[in-house]
């Protein structure tokens, strides 16, 4: 942690002496009294309510050093032994430096640092596993559509081929093995490995993504010039037609990339590079679909049970990235009226309803177009278009779920981009925070 | 049930903004708790709804009166003040001090350990929490009878937090108390003894350095938010850990962590903008900003290690203390 001049020091203490000495007649300032430190510490003050007690606890040690004693034991139902190692721990970071460095492995940062760890497991399986599985399914599609498509040129016919070594699969080559002799080593090892092993029982799986796929790929057909559409499909259709799964998924990734202002492709290398591309290309494309992303989104992850997180995270970050998006963030106001959250369009001058939950709605926050809101027995909503479409979030940490009532949220977002960061409060004291827009979440 | 809430708030609200207070009033106001009055549990420990209708009007008066601003807030926000309200934990705290019996045996169920707990958390020490459960029990039960009525301590909890939370800060508060009395207590000689914790902070200020630096400071903290100059004070004057800060501010540790980085590297910068601004090159500003910071982290040390000894402390030095004065003299 940076250190601050010493003067700072000074003039923080020196702020508290001002308050109290020219006074003369009243040397202490009045302190706010239990009630309003404790709804300070259980986040159940209004903003201009909490700034007031802020300013005064800035100046006043013993305010803050009330709040920190009434701070609840960090494992409430814990056995004494658990008060005891807490006391330990707060008496030896005290008579230390005042940041906790030493305990830099300690369980609380192991813990984050096992989470982050399976964060990225989670991701690289799966962004990693589709382009396993369109390798594994290569050979068999690309020599039927190279013998049956002779040189005539595809969709982007024109343009020459890219000087990649996956460009350098000729399009010529009747034998699957010709074309694996033309690609790296280590893709050759894995496909091999791919056709022994998985390729068979993975063809289940991959045929429902191959669904999900399909929709996003119809969708965007609307929304595309229409002779790269047409020409793409008849040229995989005709050829491949007793292939049924494959086809569209060939067909389908053409136009997905094509969709993507990102990626250039050519058609000479269309069976090799655009099926292992056709992950990453969907997810460079997300950007560019309007308003339905998100609605698309929902769809998907209904149907494609390995990919709901990485949907929702994916739906959340289209929307920021969307040039669209930014051009049409709308002023929303928002209030909480008999346990039902409200919106108003015009300033507050009409609501509507926005959302009516089973269980009365307490509280809200929203970040632009980012909203959550709570309420009674563990309620829970996140919206990331402006309360149009609602997503019930069940945060839970092992055994653990938040089910108490939720009495306060608050989201910020560091560097106005990336995940919100969430932090909910409950009456009975628990703190449940995540850093990953309601992914992964935390309790204190 | 719901939309009742919402009339019945307004109604509380219409009531006390006119400055009329119909809720007061039997027979007017006891339709308009009603709803809240049922949430809220209180038949079960004697309340009427005419009782609970004067309780919530008094928190709404305290809390207009705390909020000047608020009294132009609408009937809407007013309702969703009421609903917000631990109605349950308030009723049971009233009624425990208006002496009904059985909220008291509630009472004692649901927290006499927790209390125990709090204050063995609070003081670290065995004796010393049994003494401080022990008294502040007796203040919640209000041994200290005045003309005859007894004058309980949970009177004073309106249910903006919950009720454990305000039992803590009570608790809190008094043991800072008990402690700012021992302190008072000890004898001056004792205190140079000791060293820096309590001259310290009243001496420092007095040897000031360059008055440019200081306004150059003052400005620049006076730029910050509270919730900033309340995380500064926080770390760097009470020696708070990141998780203590973060817990207090409903915030993740790491974005403590992030805001103080930001603050330090902001206020060094602001404060040498506004040196070089009252006529300083920017080597002399900087100079000026670098004077010494160990200094300040010797103190500081001091400071908790005396922070954390505090049990111990009056009784171990006196004796050693006035043979040592004694001889001198």
């Amino acid at each position: 942690m940076t250190e601050v001049p010493k003067i700072v020091y000074d003039r923080l203490r020196a702020a508290r002496l001002r308050r109290a000495l020219p006074g003369g007649t009243a040397p202490e300032p009045a302190h706010p009294d239990a009630d309003l430190l404790t709804a300070f510490a259980e986040q159940a003050l209004s903003a201009a309510e909490r700034d007031d007690v802020l300013e005064h606890l800035a100046r006043c040690e013993d305010c803050r050093e009330a709040i920190t004693l009434a701070l609840p034991a960090e494992d409430v139902g814990a056995a004494p032994t658990a008060t005891d190692s807490e006391a330990a721990r707060v008496t030896s970071s005290r008579a230390g430096v005042p940041a906790p460095h030493g305990l830099i492995f300690a369980w609380p940062h192991l813990r984050w640092a096992a989470l982050a760890t399976a964060v990225v497991v989670v991701a690289a399986v799966l962004l990693v596993r589709p382009g396993k599985l369109n390798q594994a399914k290569l050979p068999s599609v690309n020599p039927q559509i190279a013998t049956n498509l002779p040189p005539t040129p595809g969709p982007q016919g024109a343009s020459p081929p890219l000087p990649s070594p996956m460009a350098a699969a000729p399009t010529g080559q009747p034998a699957a093995d010709r074309a694996d002799g033309a690609r790296s080593k280590s893709e050759l090892r894995l496909s091999k490995k791919l056709k022994a092993g998985q390729a068979a029982p993975s063809f289940q799986a991959e045929s429902r993504m191959l669904l999900a796929e399909n929709e996003i790929a119809d969708n965007k057909n609307e929304s595309k010039d229409a002779d790269k559409v047409s020409a793409a499909p008849s040229a995989g259709t005709r050829v491949l037609d007793y292939n049924a799964p494959a086809i569209p998924r060939v067909n389908e990734t053409v136009e997905v990339t094509a969709a993507s202002p990102a990626v250039e492709t050519e058609a000479s290398s269309v069976n090799v590079q655009m099926a292992r591309n056709s992950t990453p290309a969907i997810a460079k494309a997300k950007p560019a679909p309007q308003t339905e992303t998100s609605q698309q989104q929902n769809v998907i992850s209904a149907n494609v049970v390995e990919l709901p997180l990485q949907a929702r995270n994916m739906a959340s970050m289209a929307k920021l990235a969307a040039p669209s998006g930014a051009a049409r963030t709308r002023a929303f106001t928002w209030s909480i009226t008999a346990g039902v959250l409200q919106r108003s369009l015009d300033g507050s001058k009409s609501w509507q309803d926005a959302l009516r939950a089973d269980h009365p709605l307490l509280c809200y926050a929203a970040h632009d177009e980012d909203v959550w809101t709570g309420g009674q027995a563990g309620t829970l909503f996140h919206s990331v278009d402006g309360g149009i479409t609602w997503v019930r979030v069940q945060p839970s940490m092992k055994d653990q779920q938040l089910t108490s009532d939720v009495t306060h949220i608050s989201v910020s977002r560091i560097d106005g981009h990336g995940p919100s960061e969430v932090v909910v409060s409950t009456t009975n004291n628990e703190v449940w925070s995540s850093a990953d827009g309601g992914t992964t979440w935390d309790r204190k | 049930m719901l939309p009742c809430v919402k009339k019945v708030a307004s109604i509380i609200w219409d009531a006390f903004t006119g400055y009329m207070p119909r809720s007061v009033q039997p027979g007017c106001g006891a339709d308009v708790a009603i709803v809240l009055y049922e949430r809220s549990g209180a038949a079960l420990y004697g309340v009427s709804a005419d009782q609970f209708a004067a309780i919530l009007h008094v928190i709404l008066c305290k809390y207009c009166e705390a909020n000047p601003n608020s009294a132009h807030a609408s009937a809407e926000q007013q309702a969703d003040f009421c609903a917000r309200l631990h109605l349950e934990e308030l009723v049971l705290a009233r009624a425990c001090a208006a002496g009904n019996e059985r909220a008291w045996q509630d009472f004692i169920s649901r927290y006499r350990h927790k209390l125990h707990r709090m204050a063995l958390h609070i003081t670290r020490d065995g004796a010393h929490a049994a003494e401080l459960a022990d008294s502040l029990f007796a203040d919640l039960y209000g041994v200290n009878a005045r003309d005859g009525v007894r004058s309980s301590k949970l009177v004073f909890y309106t249910g903006r937090g919950s009720l454990e939370g305000w039992l803590r800060t009570v608790m809190a508060q008094e043991f800072i108390n008990r402690y700012r009395k021992q302190k008072h207590t000890v004898s001056l000689e004792e205190q140079t003894e000791d060293g820096v914790q309590f001259a310290a902070a009243v001496l420092e200020p007095a040897r000031a350095s360059d008055q440019r630096l200081e306004a150059a400071t003052d400005e620049a903290l006076a730029e910050l938010s509270p919730e900033d100059r309340f995380t500064l004070a926080s770390y760097y004057l009470d020696g708070r850990t990141l998780a203590e800060i973060a817990r207090m501010l409903g915030l993740h540790e790491s974005s403590v962590s992030r805001r103080l980085d930001r603050l330090s590297a902001g206020l060094r910068k602001r404060i040498l903008a506004g040196l070089r601004t009252r006529g300083m090159s920017h080597a002399q500003a900087a100079e000026a900003l670098e004077i010494d910071v160990r200094d300040i982290q010797l103190n500081l040390r001091s400071r908790l290690a005396q922070d954390s000894s505090r049990k111990t402390f009056p009784e171990g030095k006196v004796p050693a203390q006035d043979t040592g004065e004694g001889s001198t003299n």
